[in-house]
């Protein structure tokens, strides 16, 4: 059904200082669905994300995308957070001088005003950030800690998922969110993600390797190579990729 | 022009915000002696569209006196803002801190020259000097010229200085989890001058300062 269509991406293409790097991608997710985009370094994984989330350095030179029935180009970074897209970032940035707490304050309430609705009371906001902080197992005096600055791999990845547990989007896009990451904080993130998940959500799983897959399973698999989609196919894909490499598909 | 002479054992602790150009700086002491185990902290804050002269001279006189001088200003427009601190330390064991941070928009001009100077008995001396700006504009200029003139041979001095920008990746990060442009830059420019902020040691005091410099860097990122 056309009205289950959550992303619609044709013909994109994209460059970041006047190098190409998409080169025509298409790509249609459906409500419910968890897709895994896969490929080789520096096969766009990274630029697909960050022209879906909007980083000004990208420009987008031809194509269209349209997340639930709006063009999504057309909007600024904080406008698709406000309309459910979320970038769990490869490299989180750190924030020296602002702390989680603030940070996520201001994230929240910025999403509650984007909806015409009312700023959380303080209170009610501490605790939705206690249970979400006890949902990653992040230990509660990271609230006070500076964003990122200081974090061990696995706390910068952790501290991403606590943020979409937060801001609860409808579309999660996980950029290598794998990596640095050892088998237990693997097992948190990933259980953290398919507990967000809903049939009425989707998420784009970008990741060079099987490993995350094992935990969070997708339904459609995407090989991303030289910035073009070159196969679609089932979950059986990342098992064939793991066996003959992406040269050999 | 004030003299401040902190005795023996004792400790002033003085807040100045300059919000009004009338003589701005003025009010500032501008010969501070500090004896023997005494502590002079002096927080100073130049409000928007204040232009400030802020000369000090501080002579560290008595074994295990301590000087903390620190400030921030908010520039977005024809600003001039001038800082000059002497730190003399003359005897031993002492500590001395000096930071300054500060925003530099619109066509502001900024200078800071700031000079440790250890004489050659003042062992054991610990000197700090520190000196950033974030440059908001093409047009404004920011001259920063740290010196150190050390006498003694057992010291522990630092002195550093930066003029940066805006960090567009944590913009993005913010922006990406539905904080608009306009408050990421808000919450950057609080944050890199709350180290100053902090050293207000009176509670109400320093929330009172925090919301009028809250105000005041979100009039000016409206400008930017």
């Amino acid at each position: 059904m056309a009205n289950d269509i959550l992303l619609k991406i044709e013909g994109l293409r994209a460059s970041v200082e006047d190098k190409e790097i998409l080169k025509g991608v298409d790509l249609i997710i459906r409500k419910g669905e968890i897709h895994a985009v896969m490929g080789p370094n520096g096969a766009g994984k990274s630029t697909l994300s960050a022209v879906l989330a909007g980083k000004p350095q990208f420009t987008v030179t031809e194509g269209t995308v349209e997340f639930m029935g709006q063009d999504l180009l057309a909007m600024s970074p904080e406008e698709r957070a406000w309309a459910g897209i979320f970038l769990s970032f490869q490299y989180p940035v750190e924030i020296p001088g602002v702390t989680i707490t603030n940070f996520m304050k201001t994230a929240v309430n910025a999403h509650r005003t984007g909806k015409g609705l009312e700023p959380l009371k303080a209170g009610d906001f501490l605790k939705l950030m206690r249970e979400k902080m006890a949902f990653v197992q992040m230990k509660p005096e990271f609230a006070k800690r500076e964003v990122n600055v200081g974090f061990s791999g696995g706390e910068k990845k952790r501290n991403e998922i606590f943020q979409m547990a937060m801001l609860d989007p409808v579309l999660a896009i996980l950029d290598e969110t794998d990596s640095g990451l050892d088998v237990d904080a693997l097992r948190i993130v990933a259980n953290g993600v398919n507990a967000l998940h809903t049939p009425d959500k989707a998420a784009i799983v970008i990741t060079h390797y099987q490993r995350l897959l094992d935990y969070i399973v997708p339904d459609v698999v995407h090989v991303l190579k030289d910035g073009r989609i070159v196969k679609t196919a089932g979950k059986e894909l990342v098992a064939e990729i793991e066996e003959k490499g992406y040269d050999n598909l | 022009m004030e003299q401040l002479h902190i005795r023996s054992g004792s400790m002033e602790h003085r807040l100045y915000v300059l919000d009004s150009h009338a003589g701005a700086g003025k009010a500032l002491p501008q010969n501070i002696v500090v004896e023997r185990d005494a502590r002079v902290d002096i927080i100073i804050f130049v409000m928007p569209g204040v232009s400030a002269e802020v000369s000090m001279e501080v002579r560290l006189e008595g074994e295990g006196a301590e000087a903390n001088i620190c400030g921030a200003y908010l520039c977005g427009g024809e600003e001039r803002v001038k800082i000059a601190v002497d730190m003399y330390h003359l005897v031993p064991d002492c500590t001395s801190r000096q930071l300054f941070k500060g925003l530099a928009g619109g066509s502001s001009r900024i200078d800071f020259y700031g000079k440790i100077i250890v004489a050659q008995d003042a062992q054991k001396t610990e000197a700090y000097q520190e000196n950033h700006n974030l440059l908001l504009s093409d047009y404004a200029k920011v001259d920063t010229k740290p010196q150190l003139e050390i006498y003694a041979d057992d010291v522990k001095c630092s002195h550093g200085a930066t003029i940066g920008r805006l960090n567009e990746e944590e913009q993005f990060y913010m922006r990406s989890r539905g904080i608009s442009l306009e408050d990421a830059k808000v919450l950057q420019m609080i944050s890199f001058i709350s180290p100053v902020v902090d050293n207000i040691s009176d509670q109400q005091k320093k929330e009172q300062v925090a919301s009028r410099l809250e105000e005041a860097v979100r009039n000016l990122v409206k400008g930017i």
